[in-house]
């Protein structure tokens, strides 16, 4: 107790994972007292939150949040699935030189906000669920390209030149040196990425109200100034953040296994 | 007794010396500098690798930090071209210039593929020369278990020390039946104890075969004397001139190559002491 009280007070102090696990418990403890006795105006109390939640669940309505929820959880999936595919596609064959510019390009694109090119994606999608994948897909590929070339231009020069000695050709060279061993950090770069979908989620699902979803939702009730309806979501979105991390992490450890060894010292 | 025999230990007769396996001819390269001007780093270096009957041969190319062996190595390697000469090969039945791969590298950090395990790590290069998979695998197996690694099979590069990747790195260039390895500076780094052991296994696996020939880029004087057969010295001549050779020591002529405790002979010390001079000419003023 006395060692793992004086080490999460030491720079890069290792606390074991018990102390951990309370020290995690202690800082959302801090941060539901806060939001208990909190003198900012504008936050509903929790007790009000409960009870949006239990009517919001209970409705039957267009309304209803387990409903809402499965819209907005669907369209980030098959958002994020396509963006990752997209993406990895660019960023992994910006290798060829003939198509580093498009990559630059693109990347400059995540300057842009997506919702400016509304009529740009309804002239070529129906508006409604694919106009919204469209556009989820396309704002998150521009930040995940961003990301995955990054991690590409930080493969060391030598790693490519053992390859080059051990007369591997080109293509056994991209598999082995760039595709193989980014893979683990393309997770995380997903993973961070999934967290920006839900940052776009409410502009997106504003253009697309008609089926619902947990952007659509927030929008309506800030409209009318529903502020715990609005907490309902914000709550739901967290508990899917941290679902959604341990999910990548999981990943990560089932598929790649060698990420969780500790370099020898 | 064929040509490519080894003989394990001192050769019975003299060592005879056939044909060129490695010729540098003439080879410069200068570096642009920030500031527009050139830096010369190699300046016509020449030299000659002749196939020793019977034996392997171990190079040693010494030089101070900063006097281009790394840069030699590179284009020995086929990994930079320079700016003039060139670089050829005994291939077949012929000499030819060099290719990217002719030349297996031990670079300094020992790369691995990180996501692959010890045993994959060699299996690969091994189906990459034409192996099937079992054919490899067998191969892997033994040369891991002849460089101590047995162990290790299924252990990832992140889980071997400093000695263990290097040993792995060796490996992985031997498994793909080469002649021509360059290690850069395999010493460096080690305790006294371990360079005995990386000396020991450079012995051992160079007699092989006769024509494997290993070229070691060290500072280690003492090293690269106990282990070569020529030791080379890359040294500037004056300070506008890029590194040239500056002497060469034939360790067989000198009658030290192939012996037991050489380091306690008079010439060995002396030709120590020599070459720390050349490195250094500094020293020589002072003492």
């Amino acid at each position: 107790m006395q060692t793992n009280l004086s080490e999460i007070f030491r720079i890069l102090g290792e606390p074991n994972r018990i102390f951990r696990a309370y020290l995690f418990a202690f800082w959302i403890a801090v941060l539901f007292l806060f939001w208990l006795f909190t003198p900012v105006q504008g936050m509903p109390y929790p007790s009000e939150v409960w009870e949006a939640f239990q009517r919001m669940f209970a409705s039957n309505e267009s309304n209803n949040l387990v409903l809402n929820t499965w819209v907005t959880i669907k369209l980030n999936i098959v958002g994020l699935f396509l963006a990752s595919i997209i993406s990895l596609i660019i960023a992994y064959f910006s290798c060829l030189p003939f198509l580093q510019p498009l990559n630059q390009i693109l990347q400059w694109f995540r300057y842009l906000p997506i919702v400016a090119f509304n009529l740009v994606f309804l002239s070529l999608f129906t508006i409604g669920w694919s106009m919204k994948v469209a556009m989820l897909t396309a704002g998150m590929a521009f930040f995940l390209i961003t990301s995955m070339t990054a991690v590409i231009g930080q493969i060391p020069k030598l790693k490519f030149e053992l390859a080059r000695v051990l007369k591997y050709s080109d293509w056994k060279t991209f598999w082995t040196v760039v595709v193989r061993p980014t893979l683990p950090a393309m997770i995380d770069v997903v993973a961070q990425s999934a967290a920006m979908g839900w940052v776009m989620i409410v502009a997106i699902e504003t253009f697309n109200r008609t089926e619902g979803g947990i952007g659509a939702s927030i929008y309506s009730y800030s409209a009318t100034n529903q502020k715990a309806e609005v907490y309902v979501y914000l709550v739901i979105i967290g508990i899917i953040a941290i679902l959604e991390d341990q999910f990548f992490y999981w990943l990560k450890r089932i598929l790649f296994p060698y990420t969780t060894i500790a370099e020898r010292a | 007794m064929n040509d490519t025999d080894c003989i394990d230990g001192t050769l019975p007769t003299q060592a005879f010396l056939l044909e060129d396996l490695l010729t540098i001819d003439k080879v410069s390269k200068s570096f642009n500098l920030n500031n527009g001007k050139q830096l010369k780093v190699l300046s016509e270096v020449t030299l000659c690798i002749k196939n020793i009957q019977h034996k392997p041969q171990i190079l040693s190319i010494l030089g101070p930090s900063g006097g281009g062996k790394t840069t030699l190595l590179r284009i020995l390697a086929g990994l930079d071209k320079p700016d003039s000469g060139n670089v050829s090969i005994h291939v077949g039945n012929g000499m030819r210039d060099v290719h990217v791969g002719d030349i297996g590298v031990v670079f300094q950090r020992y790369p691995l593929f990180d996501d692959r395990t010890v045993l994959q790590n060699l299996v690969e290069p091994a189906m990459n020369s034409g192996m099937n998979r079992n054919e490899a695998e067998i191969k892997a197996t033994k040369f891991l278990q002849e460089f101590g690694l047995d162990n290790q099979l299924s252990s990832f590069p992140a889980q071997l020390s400093g000695g263990q990747r290097q040993r792995v790195a060796i490996a992985q260039q031997l498994i793909q039946d080469r002649h021509y390895i360059i290690l850069d500076e395999p010493f460096s780094g080690l305790d006294p104890n371990n360079i005995h052991n990386v000396i020991s296994l450079l012995q051992r696996i160079a007699n092989q075969h006769s024509k494997n020939t290993f070229i070691i880029v060290t500072h280690d004087i003492t090293s690269a004397l106990i282990i070569s057969d020529t030791v080379i010295i890359l040294g500037k001549t004056s300070a506008n001139e890029g590194s040239k050779i500056v002497k060469e020591y034939d360790m067989i002529e000198e009658g030290l190559a192939y012996q037991a405790n050489i380091e306690d002979l008079p010439r060995f010390q002396q030709i120590r002491k020599e070459i720390k001079y050349v490195e250094f000419p500094k020293l020589a003023t002072q003492n």
